[in-house]
């Protein structure tokens, strides 16, 4: 009864009262602890979970009624400061850094009612695409080849996020989005990532890495559940500055999987002889569906997308470099002793960083130095409005933008990359998203060959996160797909 | 192009307080050297008559009143310092 359940299905037996909430969680902790091997979680709050699991059960037998999140055992990628519970953006450097306040985002989960099982592994402060710079080690992705019985990565950064939810360690999980970093993974592992438009979501008490960029959002096995955690976290923050005004929908109640007379968007650009053959598949098979249920397929043009990997990859260090200068070893965090200040600084941070982050801080410190920052800085801002006018041009005459998630399916974390550029490339078709600020969500559709999960992304205007989701609810219930992988781990 | 060499990365280096060994600086030319030949393809995009995007939201940042809160006391706030005496963060002596 109680294997790879949905919040709406969990919602329902809280309700019924056919389970509680302190057995539905208790039966979660235990797959928790049986799944060490995969790598998830950094920190499970075992004693917080039961506490709140109790307050669910209390309401519950007081009749009160219950909103769908009550009771629901959720995990956060450990990017997000929870008050008293250990969060170390998967670095060395907050390896002992236990936030005396919690993030909006994780706040406004919790005021529902929501039980925090842990915090998940993710790449080193988000920068990556394989969780491989976790100085955590890199999480295991539950799906595996039938091909080989090689550990495959879950994607990144939010690879603990995704493999905790496709392993039915937790219900649904939180992650964030800088580049990818949400709709890579659930598309390695076969579920729903969600990444809000720009704004939508508050930053604070997220540990930033491009303030420019992050967003914070769901990976869930279904399209209702991405629409009911969107609703609970999304909002304007008066915390965080960015934070939008636009107000916060009702996602759920509203989701409605008609997609007759939309237009939806084909980019020619994302067609190249490089795409795998069975990714092309899935996504000619999308555009047959869409076309079967009423949409019309439209050719359109993104002439740009070449030239957002390269702005992204200016833009998102440079802003990094900025935002991690705060780990010196004074306030919080790893210390490492100095003769000097200056020494200390060095010290704490060549001892607390790994090795993609110095690549990044590095990279950032160069294209905004005196003499470049025109040149690279400046030009890539420049880039990002040319990205962003293709985009608001294309959504003149389509209401949604449909390509694949990625270029390639989960790969063995054996594999290693010579040249940090070729990681990059992981990020191909979630980078334009993130530069012009666009809500955009991967669904799971298919396998591969050999027996691996493929994911479509869909795009849509700014803050038409409703048309987003009806869309990939009317693909998810075409689909059909609700597959999860063998528990080998066990 | 500019390649990376050995004055540029312990520039860098310094300037993003960092100490690194000579296999680490010499790990980062070779890989900063691939990353710019990489970024380098914006050159070939004329962005003349163009303004720059910092931030995507189409919205002038919210301002709040600034009033006085309780925030976080004195005690939370040096739960996670390195090291603390009478209330302030500590630090190695910087003037002799």
């Amino acid at each position: 009864m109680l294997e790879n359940l949905t919040i709406e299905q969990t919602s329902k037996l809280l309700n019924s009262k056919k389970a509680s909430a302190l057995e539905i969680t208790s039966h979660y902790l235990k797959k928790v602890s049986d799944a060490n091997k995969l790598n998830c979680f950094i920190t499970v709050s075992e004693d917080h979970a039961i506490k709140a699991a109790i307050q669910t059960d209390n309401r519950i037998s007081k009749n009160k009624k219950i909103g769908l999140l009550d009771g629901v055992p959720l995990a956060y990628k450990d990017l997000f400061c929870t008050n008293e519970i250990l969060t170390t953006a998967s670095s060395k450097i907050l390896s002992n850094f236990i936030p005396t306040y919690e993030s909006t985002v994780t706040s406004n989960c919790q005021k529902e009612g929501a039980i925090v099982l842990g915090k998940l592994n993710c790449d080193e402060f988000a920068m990556g695409s394989t969780n491989k710079t976790s100085f955590y080690g890199p999480v295991i992705n539950p799906w595996k080849s039938n091909e080989s019985d090689e550990d495959l990565v879950p994607g990144g950064s939010s690879g603990g996020s995704a493999a905790s939810v496709a392993a039915d360690l937790c219900i649904a999980s939180l992650g964030t989005d800088t580049g990818g970093s949400i709709r890579q993974p659930a598309s390695f592992t076969g579920l729903v990532g969600l990444k809000p438009s720009y704004g939508r979501v508050s930053r604070w008490g997220v540990v930033a890495f491009a303030s420019s960029l992050d967003q914070a959002g769901p990976i869930c096995k279904t399209v209702e559940d991405a629409s009911i955690l969107l609703e609970a976290i999304s909002g304007h923050d008066k915390k965080d500055s960015t934070s939008s005004i636009e107000p916060n929908e009702h996602f759920y109640k509203n989701l409605n999987s008609s997609v007759k007379d939309l237009k939806i968007g084909i980019p020619k650009e994302y067609l190249s002889d490089d795409l795998p053959e069975e990714i092309q598949g899935y996504w000619n098979e999308g555009k047959k569906i869409l076309s079967e249920n009423g949409a019309e397929i439209v050719e359109i043009s993104l002439p740009s997308t070449k030239t957002a990997l390269p702005a992204y990859y200016i833009i998102a260090p440079a802003e990094a470099s900025s935002n991690l200068s705060r780990y010196d070893g004074v306030r919080y965090g790893l210390r490492v002793k100095g003769e000097n200040l200056t020494e200390m600084y060095e010290l704490t941070r060549s001892e607390g960083f790994g090795d993609e982050v110095k690549r990044r801080i590095m990279m950032g410190t160069y294209v905004l130095s005196s003499g470049y920052y025109d040149a690279y800085y400046i030009k890539a801002q420049k880039v990002r409005s040319i990205i962003k006018s293709d985009f608001d041009l294309a959504f003149k005459s389509v209401d949604a933008i449909f390509t694949p998630t990625t270029p390639n399916t989960a790969f063995p974390i054996s594999k290693e990359e010579l040249d940090p550029v070729q990681n990059y490339l992981n990020d191909i078709f979630t980078v334009p998203a993130n530069l012009a600020g666009l809500p955009a969500i991967s669904i799971p559709f298919g396998l591969s060959k050999s027996g691996l999960p493929i994911g479509m992304q869909l795009i849509t205007n700014t803050f038409k996160e409703q048309t987003l989701l009806n869309i990939a609810k009317n693909l998810q219930d075409s689909i059909n797909f609700n597959i999860y992988p063998n528990q080998w781990w066990k | 192009m500019i390649e990376f060499n050995k004055k540029i990365t312990l520039k860098l280096a310094k300037l993003s307080r960092l100490s690194l060994s000579n296999s680490q600086l010499e790990n980062l030319e070779k890989d900063l050297t691939s990353i710019l030949s990489f970024i380098d393809q914006l050159k070939e995009i004329n962005t003349d008559s163009i303004d720059p995007t910092s931030n995507s939201l189409d919205q002038n940042l919210i301002l709040r009143d600034d009033l006085a809160e309780d925030v976080l006391s004195n005690e939370k706030l040096l739960q996670n310092v390195p090291e603390s005496e009478l209330g302030f963060f500590v630090v190695p002596k910087v003037i002799e």
